[in-house]
């Protein structure tokens, strides 16, 4: 079933590294805007403590003590889940069709995992002791918080995700050297340190373990495990607790993460005129996945409405219907809806595909994730099952400092692709030059890099 | 039995001669009554510390005995008084020469001798269980708070909190499953043995002291990620969002650090989880002896309504309230003995989320439909604010407006 990319050239597969545009310098400056914005907001935050948010205590206090800020942690370890989907389909699956958009997704990983992280250093109410207080801690606390599994098994997944990319790029970036410019030289001499062409088959056996491990670890430890425990475990808050949480939270990081590889991926091919590189056939299969996942999203939202009302505990009963009473829950859960019934309704009827159209349905189930977890958590903060306090539910809405980080945060992703992008090929050299996953052509493959390399 | 014989039989038990000697005088006078329990408590309390290590059950243990013995007489099975029964045997003495220094006397001899693993060590409980510990805990009597908020205005001054940030908080509700109009709910932490707050903690800033079980939150440590507000089923916690209403340099270090020298009283700076505290500065002897063993909002408290004290203790004040409550309310049972033996109704607040809370309620529990109404004492009119987001929206509005100007 793979994709049919041996005529596209090296070239092309360089062209981000060798063109400068002015589409690119604005691109550029956007992202900067962007994220000075943030930072405007943020050094407010910084000089005047929490307070600056619309966050404030549940209980007499009349507030919601968690927003925005760990929606959108949530939200970015979801994405983030984009490395994981790729690697297992190219590494363990063989399925080929989708290596030219594997190394964009694991790079979305990373990105991701970075912006989770700067939205935990900006919830917490002293960013200055997360290093003091955490890592002294870490012994005698990793078994009880789940905040710190979620700190611990981030890292891990980071870690690893880094460490794969790694291995995979220094095989690509020995190859192409001659290509690459000049100026970027001592880049290109740390990362590949000490390569040498016998390590290939090394290298391709422990990246396959390294992708397995990251396969099992991050969706049924992550996002299936100790995310969502940081909700489902406390005795607090109605509407968090229960094990289809683990599911549910996975099967929304799953619908984020293929929406997200879907726009960076088009972005590139739009920007690079990689019509070859990134042909339809990619975006049709990440369609159906798109597809796949967002009707597990919709089916266990819908184990948990029914659950909720039908003769639910009081409590959990009067958070659920509050929750199907939110308009923008259903704007959330209706965007989702709208990109699976358009995934496979091409998938029935191939002519329906359009790309732009796929990449709007994107941005929406994305916009619907973000809404959705945020929602979450703020809504399960809402209806403890104390409440007879006047001030509970409590009232929230995102202030201009805590929506601002979203930008800051996009900005940042795309300012990571867009240098990135500029020093290592953002598509593996596999993807038109033989077969990475299955290790039956590795040696063929090899040998035919080292003859064209041998040409120079 | 005289005062060498005494000596050396402490000497043998290998702990502090002095020490007992000091404090089987003070039983004396306590059982005398020239001192107060509370006195003679809070004398003893730092060196039993420090000679036991941060164990001081056998001191309770000692407190109860004295009590029991002394003033009751009554026999305490596996008790001090079974154990001084057979420290005097071994030492050849007769249960009444010992009593005859002075019971109390003797007890404290007991507890000395029967301390850790010693060679005069005696028979009986060496007595190993939580329940020989120190456990701060309350006991509100809602029956009788009339709603008056001194409690909340006490807290809030004795220990600098910020508008809107009322470590003890009093409800006014209607319940339709209550007879009345106005009900009252009189809200501290509860001090939870088994806390989700402490267990969910990332960096263990919130944590329960072991030797007493108040629940505190390191404020060195404290990195601000609220996870314990949100897993609290009780809504006490309250984080300091912006810049405290009194700035540090007005709160002397007695009120901030305690025994351990950790920074765990009063208010929280910046950024810091804040809770009540069960008054930890009183309870460590840095307001003066005379404050152990009480609260602010107890002493506040006109009407009776809040009894703070050792929970492991039957004759410590909230356990005597309870129960001279109990008997106040006696059951009439001629008629039918199955009846309960008292009329009263006591509570735990949300028993059932499994915290183990250590506030026990006299009085009626909110029904599920109980709300929240505006009470005899208006919070405005006591100089209170009830709902803190007014204050952190106008501080938000302000900061940005001083930052635009
Ligand atoms: S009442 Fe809440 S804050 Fe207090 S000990 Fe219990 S769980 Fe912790
Ligand atoms: S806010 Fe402070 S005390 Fe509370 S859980 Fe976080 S670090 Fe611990
Ligand atoms: S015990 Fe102390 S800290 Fe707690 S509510 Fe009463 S006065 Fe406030």
């Amino acid at each position: 079933m793979s994709v049919d990319t041996s005529g596209v050239d090296r070239e092309t597969l360089l062209r981000p590294i060798h063109t400068r545009t002015s589409r690119y310098t604005i691109a550029v400056a956007a992202a900067l805007v962007a994220i000075g914005v943030w930072l405007f907001f943020y050094y407010q935050q910084l000089e005047h403590g929490l307070i600056v948010t619309n966050l404030a205590d549940w209980g007499s206090g009349g507030g919601v003590p968690w927003g925005l800020y760990i929606g959108a942690f949530i939200w970015w370890v979801g994405i983030a889940h984009g490395g994981i989907i790729l690697s297992a389909a190219v590494r363990l699956l063989g399925m080929d069709t989708y290596q030219p958009v594997a190394r964009i997704a694991e790079l979305l990983t990373i990105a991701a995992l970075s912006c989770a992280g700067l939205f935990i250093l900006i919830h917490v109410g002293r960013p200055d002791r997360l290093v003091t207080s955490v890592l002294p801690a870490w012994p005698t606390r990793v078994q009880w918080s789940p905040l710190m599994w979620d700190v611990t098994v981030i890292t891990a997944y980071f870690v690893l995700t880094g460490v794969y990319l790694l291995l995979t790029i220094r095989y690509d970036l020995h190859r192409l050297r001659a290509q690459l410019p000049d100026r970027l030289e001592p880049v290109y001499a740390a990362l590949t340190v000490g390569y040498s062409e016998r390590e290939d088959q090394v290298i391709e056996r422990m990246v396959w373990w390294i992708a397995f491990a990251i396969i099992i670890m991050a969706p049924l430890l992550l996002h299936g495990g100790v995310i969502p425990w940081l909700f489902a475990l406390l005795p607090s808050m109605a509407g968090w607790h229960g094990g289809v949480q683990g599911p549910s939270f996975l099967s929304i990081a799953l619908t984020s993460a293929v929406s997200g590889i879907i726009i960076v991926a088009a972005a590139f091919r739009y920007a690079y005129g990689w019509e070859e590189l990134i042909p339809d056939a990619v975006f049709r299969g990440l369609a159906k996945w798109l597809g796949f996942f967002s009707l597990l999203f919709v089916w266990l939202q819908l184990q948990q409405v029914i659950t909720g009302i039908f003769a639910a505990p009081t409590t959990l009963q009067h958070a659920t219907e509050v929750k199907i009473a939110t308009p923008l829950y259903w704007v959330a859960i209706g965007l989702v809806i709208l990109a699976m019934v358009y995934a496979f309704a091409t998938a029935l009827k191939p002519s329906l595909f359009s790309l732009p159209a796929l990449v709007g349905l994107s941005i929406g189930v994305l916009v619907g994730t973000l809404v959705e977890k945020v929602l979450f958590v703020v809504e399960g903060l809402m209806h403890a099952h104390f409440d007879l306090y006047s001030g509970v539910p409590g009232a929230y809405t995102p202030s201009a400092v805590e929506l601002s980080a979203l930008v800051g945060a996009i900005g940042i992703v795309a300012l990571f692709f867009l240098t990135v992008s500029k020093v290592i090929p953002v598509v593996e050299l596999h993807a038109i030059e033989g077969d990475h996953g299955s290790s039956v052509d590795a040696t063929t493959a090899t040998a035919e890099t080292s003859n064209t390399g041998g040409e120079r | 039995m005289d005062d060498e014989e005494m000596r050396r039989l402490l000497e043998q038990s290998g702990y502090d001669a002095d020490l007992g000697m000091r404090m089987a005088e003070d039983a004396q006078r306590v059982a005398a009554g020239e001192l107060s329990e509370t006195k003679f408590y809070g004398r003893y309390h730092e060196e039993l510390l420090a000679e036991f290590g941060q164990d001081d059950r056998e001191f309770n243990e000692l407190r109860d005995d004295l009590d029991g013995e002394v003033v009751t007489e009554a026999d305490d099975p596996d008790g001090l008084a079974d154990r001084l029964a057979s420290l005097a045997d071994t030492e050849g003495l007769s249960r009444r020469e010992l009593m005859a220094k002075g019971g109390a006397a003797a007890m404290a001899l007991g507890v000395l001798a029967g301390s850790g693993g010693s060679a005069t060590s005696v028979g009986g409980d060496s007595g190993g269980d939580d329940d020989d510990r120190t456990r701060w805990g309350m006991v509100i009597n809602l029956n009788n708070c009339d709603g008056c908020l001194a409690c909340m205005v006490a807290c809030d001054q004795e220990h600098n909190l910020s508008r809107g940030s009322n470590w003890m908080y009093v409800f006014t509700y209607e319940d339709d499953y209550q007879e009345d109009d106005q009900n009252f709910l009189v809200r501290t932490c509860q001090h939870c043995t088994d806390s989700p707050c402490t267990k969910v903690c990332p960096v263990g800033a919130r944590h329960t002291r072991d030797e007493d079980g108040l629940v505190l939150t390191d404020y060195d440590i404290c990195i601000g990620c609220r996870y314990c507000e949100v897993s609290c089923p009780y809504g006490v916690n309250y984080f300091q969002w912006g810049e405290p209403d009194v700035p540090e340099s007005e709160i002397n270090d007695e009120h901030q650090i305690d025994s351990r020298g950790r920074w765990v009283g009063s208010r929280p700076p910046e950024g810091v989880m804040g809770k009540c505290t069960f008054c930890v500065d009183r309870q460590d002897g840095q307001m003066g002896e005379e404050k152990i063993g009480t609260t602010a909002c107890e002493e506040a408290c006109s009407m009776d309504a809040i009894h703070f004290g050792d929970m492991n203790d039957p004759e410590s004040p909230p356990n005597q309230h309870l129960s001279a409550y109990f008997d106040d309310n006696e059951n009439d049972r001629s008629e039918w003995e199955n009846r309960s033996e008292h009329t009263v109704s006591s509570f735990k607040l949300l028993e059932e989320r499994g915290t183990d809370p250590n506030v026990t309620f006299v009085g009626n529990e909110p029904s599920q439909h109980a709300r929240q109404v505006e009470g005899p004492v208006t919070y405005e009119s006591v100089g209170l604010v009830d709902n803190r987001k007014e204050v952190l929206d106008n501080g938000a509005m302000a900061s940005a407006g001083g930052d635009d100007a």
